[in-house]
């Protein structure tokens, strides 16, 4: 990146108070964090991110550390906490204190947005609620990232990415065909709620740059989950017809799917949206005269025949790499994609060249890559990613320097436990 | 702006894009309260017109379901911007707004004069967004994507699925989808950047890089020496579908023996086998065979509240249909009856926040170049005679 970029950055004005724990919450503040915004991360010692992991965790505990060694200090070096709270400082504060509460409230009005994912009564409950804080500070962004909305019947279920694809009906589509639903296995209503999040933020916070209006947001991830479902609902709301997994088939598209390639567990996606692009493939895959049988003509012609057609490309793609398979049918014009694992994308020669990965040195979880933004600007730059924070970190510079605490006071706090840097349970 | 207007309710945005992800960009900007205007190929439309499904699974450019939920709440115009009188309107027209959206191949808008460097002299403070497969730049750029590709090279597939058969997909277009999510944040970040700035710029949303961010564990575990795996799901069959029982994480210690009580086999309250999560997660399938015929007796969404109400963090698996008859949504009046002059009356889900607890804004798709003559004739001042012309020579 030119450095003009990195000099300009988008929300380098904002400070943001960040209550969010687990992953939907964590991904938005990562992101405006990648953008320039000074996000502060509170948890507490009694009380830390449960992405951290357990204090010491037992020979079950199945969080992922680097070299699978849980280390001194498991809560800082955990795989989870690592990957989504980079570009943020960390700041313990014990919220069911009166003291603790005092501080937040003292916090909110030094900050732009206070962004929360508690089970949806939580922030009511502790007296840090909208309605509270918007008080003391009028022009407050307050984001409330919630499973099921701030409203409800089942406002205060329990969820996390993975119930949230079985109770918003992602998981009902998701699957082979004909068999049981799977999940994702990454959760994904939390990442993609999490970048969602940011372009409503960006909304409330130009029209409070205009008027200066504060906002209270509230954001179901169901109900997030549930809109990607759109032509399905007006199918049901047409046909009544209620959509089941299809596997990696599409209703039109003749082939698609996913085929094995040379090395282990190794495969390519294809997909043929258009004549020309079944064109491309027959040639492709050195069976032009494929493209002029009748019987493979149409998408419908080929979805008859598919067993056959399948054999085909299987028989054409087992023997290379999948890299090479989506090399050779996309200069043919043909959709193809390498079925990439955890360690391959890392690695990717195109993802490298847009300088996606940043290599970061993490002061306890030593060397790794990561993921940085799915976007990119011409004039807007971003940061290099700042490692995620050890546990309470930050106490000082958000104590001391922003809220002028003498170090008497701060070493008062430490010894009620109102703050800290080793979690309950480390002893 | 006032505070009953949409947060964007003095911005105009031109949707050049077509599919999925784009679309779905601008849609949500005009749930925000922005004029979209969406500009469309004349006669044939937007690709996602023909991708259905349709009411009675009759086609029909103007009822494709796609197309309909994609292109809420926006104006239809039409013009063929590859002939050089339709782009040179578009450059008119480009002047005027804040914001533009196109999801054409790399290189495509700059050949027809109507790249970002092209429209910025004549507008500084346009947000411009382009969302393509792959971005703008890079090796794959000119590749092709979908669906099912980008969720392959976005390392989100991998370990879906059954170890002994082949990576699976998420569902429906669920990455076409968290692409247009994702376009919607990074033009909103531009737009915020030139409210407070002044000038606009260049949005390069790529659908690989989107899908990337979404992998949240591949990389990490990966990297941290913990690889990934397809696994068999641990849904377990109710009476009328599948549920998670959701005993493994997030459970508070006393919740076990509730359940163990709930499902008449008190004596397990103490089983070292299951009386923490740890253990519950390492002996899984065995819980999940034990709870098995708990669950198979009874219907997936009762279970759901039974053991949410042990404070559980169970779930079930919802189909369409379950969700419109879901007390919780139906609370939050997600599903909108909305009519439409060929498609008629159907239901639609709708969007997922509210600001201030007031809703976005819904209303449906136009028809093929329905706002022609509004933009054309009295935004534009086009006489009737020029519109004539252009309509014969097939630009509008």
């Amino acid at each position: 990146m030119n450095d003009l970029r990195m000099n300009n950055l988008a929300l380098k004005d904002l400070r943001i108070l960040d209550l969010t724990q687990v992953a939907v919450g964590p991904y938005t503040t990562f992101l405006l964090g990648f953008m320039g915004a000074e996000v502060i991360k509170v948890e507490s010692t009694s009380r830390m991110d449960i992405s951290r992991g357990q204090a010491r965790p037992t020979p079950q505990g199945y969080r992922v550390y680097p070299d699978n060694d849980p280390g001194e200090r498991p809560w800082n070096r955990a795989g989870h906490h690592i990957h989504r709270n980079p570009n943020k400082l960390s700041l313990t504060l014990d919220l069911s204190t009166e003291r603790g509460k005092e501080l937040l409230k003292k916090l909110a009005t030094l900050c732009d947005v206070l962004i929360e994912n508690f089970r949806a009564s939580v922030m009511d409950r502790l007296g840090l609620g909208y309605e509270v804080l918007s008080q003391i500070n009028p022009q407050l962004i307050y984001l409330k990232i919630s499973s099921q909305g701030a409203t409800g019947p089942e406002k205060d279920y329990g969820s996390l990415g993975s119930t949230l694809e079985q109770t918003a009906g992602l998981a009902s589509v998701t699957g082979y065909e004909d068999r049981k639903p799977l999940m994702t296995n990454e959760t994904y209503p939390d990442p993609v709620g999490g970048i969602f999040n940011v372009g409503v933020l960006l909304g409330t916070l130009r029209r409070r740059h205009k008027t200066g209006q504060g906002a209270f947001i509230d954001f179901s991830q169901r109900e997030m989950t549930a809109s990607m479902l759109g032509q399905e609902f007006l199918d049901f709301s047409f046909n009544a017809r209620v959509a089941g997994p299809m596997g990696n088939r599409h209703p039109i598209f003749e082939p698609q799917g996913v085929y094995p390639c040379q090395g282990d567990d190794m495969w390519v996606a294809i997909s043929v949206r258009s004549e020309e692009e079944w064109v491309g493939l027959c040639d492709a895959i050195g069976m032009p005269q494929l493209a002029r049988n009748p019987r493979f003509e149409t998408a419908l012609a080929r979805r008859r025949n598919r067993d056959e057609l399948e054999r085909f490309l299987t028989n054409w793609t087992r023997e290379q790499d999948h890299y090479d398979v989506m090399h050779t049918l996309q200069k043919n014009g043909v959709p193809a994609g390498a079925v990439l694992k955890g360690g391959e994308i890392i690695n990717d020669p195109h993802l490298e060249e847009r300088g996606f990965w940043d290599e970061v040195h993490h002061p306890e979880a030593g060397f790794y890559k990561q993921v940085t933004t799915p976007w990119e600007f011409s004039k807007s730059g971003r940061i290099q990613t700042t490692p995620a924070p050890n546990l309470g970190e930050h106490n000082e510079y958000v104590l001391s320097d922003l809220l002028g605490m003498t170090s008497q006071e701060l070493y008062d706090l430490e010894e009620k436990g109102v703050i800290g840097t080793f979690p309950i349970g480390a002893e | 702006m006032t505070e009953q207007d949409g947060v964007l309710s003095d911005i105009t945005v031109l949707d050049l894009s077509e599919g999925v992800s784009g679309p779905l960009c601008a849609k949500l900007l005009a749930g925000m309260g922005a004029e979209v205007i969406k500009v469309e190929r004349p006669h044939v439309g937007d690709e996602s017109r023909n991708a259905g499904p349709f009411p009675n699974d009759d086609p029909h450019p103007e009822a494709s379901a796609a197309y309909l939920f994609l292109n809420m709440g926006k104006k239809g115009i039409t013009l063929d911007i590859e002939a050089d009188t339709g782009s040179s309107i578009l450059r008119r027209l480009a002047r005027d707004v804040d914001i533009l959206i196109e999801s054409h191949a790399p290189g495509v808008m700059e050949s027809r004069a109507l790249g970002y460097s092209d429209l910025e002299p004549n507008n500084p403070g346009l947000v411009y967004t382009s969302i393509t497969p792959f971005g703008q730049t890079g090796p794959y750029r000119d590749y092709k994507g979908g669906d099912l590709i980008i969720q392959a090279v976005g390392a989100l597939m991998h370990p879906i699925g059954l170890p002994n058969k082949e990576p699976i997909k998420v569902g429906g277009s669920a990455a076409l989808h968290s692409v247009g999510m994702s376009a919607f944040s990074g033009t909103m970040m531009a737009l915020y950047v030139r409210d407070v700035e002044g000038y606009g710029q260049h949005v390069d949303v790529s659908a690989m890089q989107t899908v990337t961010v979404t992998q949240i564990h591949a990389s990490i575990h990966h990297q941290f020496g913990r690889i990934p795996t397809r696994r068999e799901s641990t849904l377990v069959e109710a009476a009328d579908g599948w549920v998670n029982p959701g005993l493994e994480i997030g459970v508070q210690e006393d919740t076990w023996k509730k359940v163990c009580d709930l499902i008449g086999l008190p004596e397990l309250a103490d089983d070292q086998a299951f009386n923490t999560r740890e253990a519950r997660r390492t002996n899984q399938q065995d819980l999940l065979a034990i709870i098995g015929n708990w669950v198979a007796s009874q219907p997936k969404e009762q279970i759901y509240h039974t053991l949410q109400g042990l404070r559980t963090i169970a779930g079930y698996v919802a189909t369409v249909k379950d969700l419109r008859n879901s007390e919780q949504l139906q609370y939050r009046e997600f599903f909108k009856t909305i009519d439409h002059p060929v498609a008629g009356k159907a239901v639609y889900p709708g969007v997922p926040f509210s600001i201030d607890n007031n809703p976005m804004t819904q209303s449906r798709a136009p028809l093929l170049g329905e706002h022609n003559l509004e933009i054309y004739r009295d935004r534009l001042g086009y006489s009737g005679e020029e519109l004539g012309r252009l309509r014969s020579t097939g630009i509008v």
